[in-house]
């Protein structure tokens, strides 16, 4: 859907998933690195256990569909390089601190004077300007300025994030929606523009309207553990965990009735439940004593079973109810697997073949996805460096200088 | 060039669904402009209109705050989609549109002959979008869930939470808020594709699939080498402290987190705690990671005395990674939210002032902008079906067959 768009991308890694998206929707992505790598974005763990940052596992994750090169900004040729790749761009993606680029002679309006038509997505923790700028966060900071810690986790123990960076999950498409969104702007205007984008803006997202709620009637909810505006959404299975919920009104109770004619076949449906006038059931009407019921009753009979039993039962009863997966059940999962969702990726040099993620989306116009693997060290330079018209000699000069 | 009006300026857009996957989808291009249409139904309403709804409540499915909140800048029109009648308005309402983006169960639309094939011969161009849970095709796609049931088959639930507890998901069913930007971006991308080209195209998005995208990097690990990551509390492989501290004052904590050693002595006098810089458990970032605990144990009791707010901008000041776990009280009286503009105050007729909620993105020639309240049902009915040629007369009759319901 963006072939002929060439992305230059300096991010870090809060950027590799907007990067990878832009790649994987057909644009020409080119990941710049320094010359000896980006060290945090391609640690390990590696790919068959040796500290090799070429087998980083989260780098080969993250950067499908893009080109290497290697570059060095805080040398005056590299600068100059940078400007004429730049030139060449329709986008730049990048998430340096607020005013770093600039400091190097390469900001926004130093860019945008010579190439009007560039589209420049600034990915930063808090947004370019503003009483916060200056400040540093990676993902932990982020879910706790961007709300959503306050709010998960367990009532006695401190909040909690995401085991992966969740939040830059969120910003990431974000930013490749801002950029796509400036592209579509600059075919009808001409020009391109700042795409700045807040990852703790972002989060905020993920409270689904929880501030404005609070706006309206002024009670802090805190954290709740498993529980959701009251009830519980996470409940134990015999080996693990299902999310299955008792509020949401219309649309939830023919599962709800469902679950207790599946008890009473079983004969674990007490009397009151297999009685109770759904009708009139209203999940904001519940005392605690009601719902403590009503989990008592559901808790012993999901402890009876695994999840698999409960999901196959809740697809054939159309319950809503699902396991809480880990991600080998996820690749193992029927129907992602017969939508084509993964894809094997090759690593001849390592002797490995890898699943991926491809991208998810099915078009009316053809394949959508993953185009390459993540790119090794300066893989690409020879290519992109040959369109400024450097040949070989040209490359091993900037080698030698440290450029490249 | 500045752009006043919005970028979406004069695009179309119309929406059918309900919940929050598909509508907060459109909010990016409502607020940038586009003339966003609701088409919903009083007969079968949008759960999200009765979600807080108690027996006696005045405004009924006007009053739904979450509903209110989460359709700013868009219009309603309520269409009873099982009378042919109602099929007939939704298909002259398509003959307007540019973009259709919807999110019921996958057989709904065909249902109503409101499919794809036959939309796109109406429309030449259209743009059409569908986000279910497991999208259209597949043994699985008629199965019900809300976002809390997706999150959990993504993998997001396994994976927040304490290792000797419970999954507790991160908070907010995280693919109704993650699968809508994608939604959002495969919308815009398309409409670049046809100002490029004049075509339009259909797309079938499953919401689970844009959960389990991204988190490639579990899916990578798991099948490169056998891994399967796991709920940590805040523990991370790379850093340490990398915790969440307890402060002064009821339910009050900070995030810190600590990258290199360099970090680390900047924190360790920014605490004034020297000691623990000269703590040979604690001096390098490997030695961090094995004593974690009773680093954190030793942080714990440098924190919980202090003021959060002051402690980040202490620790901000000397370059340590800090923030303070924001409550909604917090968020709302954030300079720096405030700053990007990100709450608006908009006064809805039932519920009074509301703070609304921008997303993530600001464009240097473009203001975001929030003008409405999400819409009353069918309070658009006479405004958009005018603008599709219905004359007065009609409208009154479908009103009165139960059409406009």
């Amino acid at each position: 859907m963006l072939d002929g768009i060439r992305i230059l991308d300096l991010s870090e890694e809060p950027g590799f998933l907007a990067g990878k998206i832009l790649g994987d929707l057909g644009a020409d992505v080119v990941k710049l690195e320094p010359p000896g790598g980006d060290r945090f974005g391609r640690r390990g763990p590696y790919l068959g256990e040796v500290a090799d940052p070429e087998r980083s596992l989260r780098w080969l994750a993250l950067n499908t569909s893009k080109r290497g090169i290697t570059l060095a900004l805080a040398t005056p040729r590299g600068r100059e390089l940078f400007g004429r790749l730049a030139a060449r761009a329709d986008v730049l993606l990048e998430t340096a601190a607020p005013g770093a680029l600039e400091a190097l002679g390469l900001g926004w309006e130093t860019l945008r004077a010579e190439r009007p038509r560039l589209v420049w997505c600034s990915l930063t923790p808090f947004g370019r300007t503003g009483p916060y700028a200056g400040f540093r966060a990676h993902d932990l900071v982020l879910v706790a300025m961007g709300g959503n810690a306050a709010l998960t986790g367990d009532p006695d123990r401190a909040p909690v994030r995401c085991t992966l960076p969740t939040s830059y999950y969120a910003a990431g498409p974000e930013a490749a929606a801002g950029i796509a969104m400036a592209l579509y702007a600059r075919e009808r205007s001409g020009h391109g523009q700042l795409v700045d984008i807040s990852m703790q803006e972002c989060q905020l997202a993920t409270l689904v309207t929880a501030p404005g709620q609070y706006s309206l009637s002024p009670q802090l909810r805190g954290r709740t553990g498993a529980r959701l505006g009251g009830t519980r959404e996470i409940w134990r299975a015999k080996d693990g965990d299902v999310s299955f919920g008792l509020r949401g009104g219309a649309a939830r109770i023919p599962s709800l009735v469902a679950t207790v004619a599946w008890m009473a076949e079983e004969e674990m449906a007490p009397a009151w439940l297999s009685e109770l006038d759904w009708k009139n059931y209203n999940h904001n009407l519940l005392s605690a004593e009601e719902i403590a019921r009503l989990e008592g009753a559901f808790s012993a009979f999901f402890a009876t079973k695994t999840r698999r039993e409960l999901f196959e039962q809740a697809l054939a009863r159309r319950i809503m109810l699902a396991p809480c997966n880990d991600s080998r059940e996820i690749l193992e999962q029927p129907q992602l697997r017969s939508r084509g969702l993964f894809t094997t990726l090759e690593y001849p040099e390592f002797g490995a073949r890898i699943e991926h993620p491809d991208f998810f989306a099915k078009s009316s116009r053809g394949r959508i996805g993953i185009r390459r693997r993540a790119p090794r060290l300066g893989e690409h330079n020879a290519e992109i460096y040959g369109e400024l018209g450097i040949d070989a000699d040209g490359l091993r000069e900037l080698a030698s200088q440290g450029v490249i | 060039m500045s752009v006043p009006e919005g970028l979406f300026q004069g695009l179309k857009i119309l929406e059918l669904g309900a919940g929050a996957a598909g509508p907060v989808a459109t909010r990016y291009f409502a607020d940038q402009g586009a003339t966003v249409v609701r088409v919903e139904s009083g007969v079968r309403p949008d759960f999200l209109r009765l979600l807080h709804f108690r027996p006696g409540d005045p405004h009924g499915l006007n009053g739904g705050p979450m509903f209110v909140l989460m359709n700013p800048n868009k219009l309603s029109v309520a269409v009873n989609l099982s009378k042919p009648e109602g099929i007939e308005v939704a298909l002259r309402l398509v003959g307007w549109a540019d973009v259709v983006s919807e999110n019921f169960s996958p057989r709904a639309m065909a249902k109503w002959g409101l499919e794809y094939q036959r939309l796109r011969e109406l429309k030449p161009g259209l743009i059409m979008v569908s986000s279910c849970l497991f999208g259209q095709t597949g043994p699985q796609r008629m199965y019900p869930g809300f976002g809390g049931q997706g999150s959990a088959i993504a993998g997001f639930n396994h994976l927040a939470g304490w290792p000797d507890r419970e999954a507790v998901g991160p908070s907010g069913t995280i693919t109704d808020s993650l699968s809508p930007r994608y939604v959002a971006l495969l919308i815009a991308a398309a409409l670049f594709h046809r100002e490029r080209t004049g075509e339009g195209q259909y797309i079938d998005v499953s919401q689970i699939e844009t959960g389990v995208y991204s988190l490639s990097e579990a899916i990578v690990r798991a099948s490169a080498r056998g891994e399967v990551m796991t709920r940590r509390g805040n523990h991370a492989e790379d850093a340490a402290p990398h915790a969440i501290y307890p402060c002064a004052g009821p339910d009050r904590w900070i995030a810190i987190a600590v990258f290199s050693d360099e970090e680390w002595r900047r924190l360790c006098e920014a605490l004034g705690a020297p000691g623990l810089a000269r703590d040979p458990r604690f001096a390098r970032a490997a030695d961090r990671l094995v004593h974690e605990e009773a680093l954190d144990a030793a942080l714990v009791e440098r924190t919980r005395a202090l003021e959060p707010d002051a402690l980040m901008h202490r620790l901000q000041a000397a370059g340590v990674e800090a923030g303070v776990v924001q409550t909604c009280a917090d968020l709302l009286q954030d300079p720096q939210l405030a700053h990007r503009g990100h709450f608006v105050r908009l006064r809805h007729r039932h519920l009074g002032d509301l703070r609304f909620e921008h997303y993530g993105i600001c464009f240097s020639e473009s203001p975001r902008r929030l003008e409405t309240p999400g819409p009353d049902l069918g309070e658009h009915n006479l405004r958009v079906l005018g603008s599709v040629g219905y004359d007065e007369l009609e409208i009154r009759s479908l009103v009165e067959a139960g059409v406009l319901a």
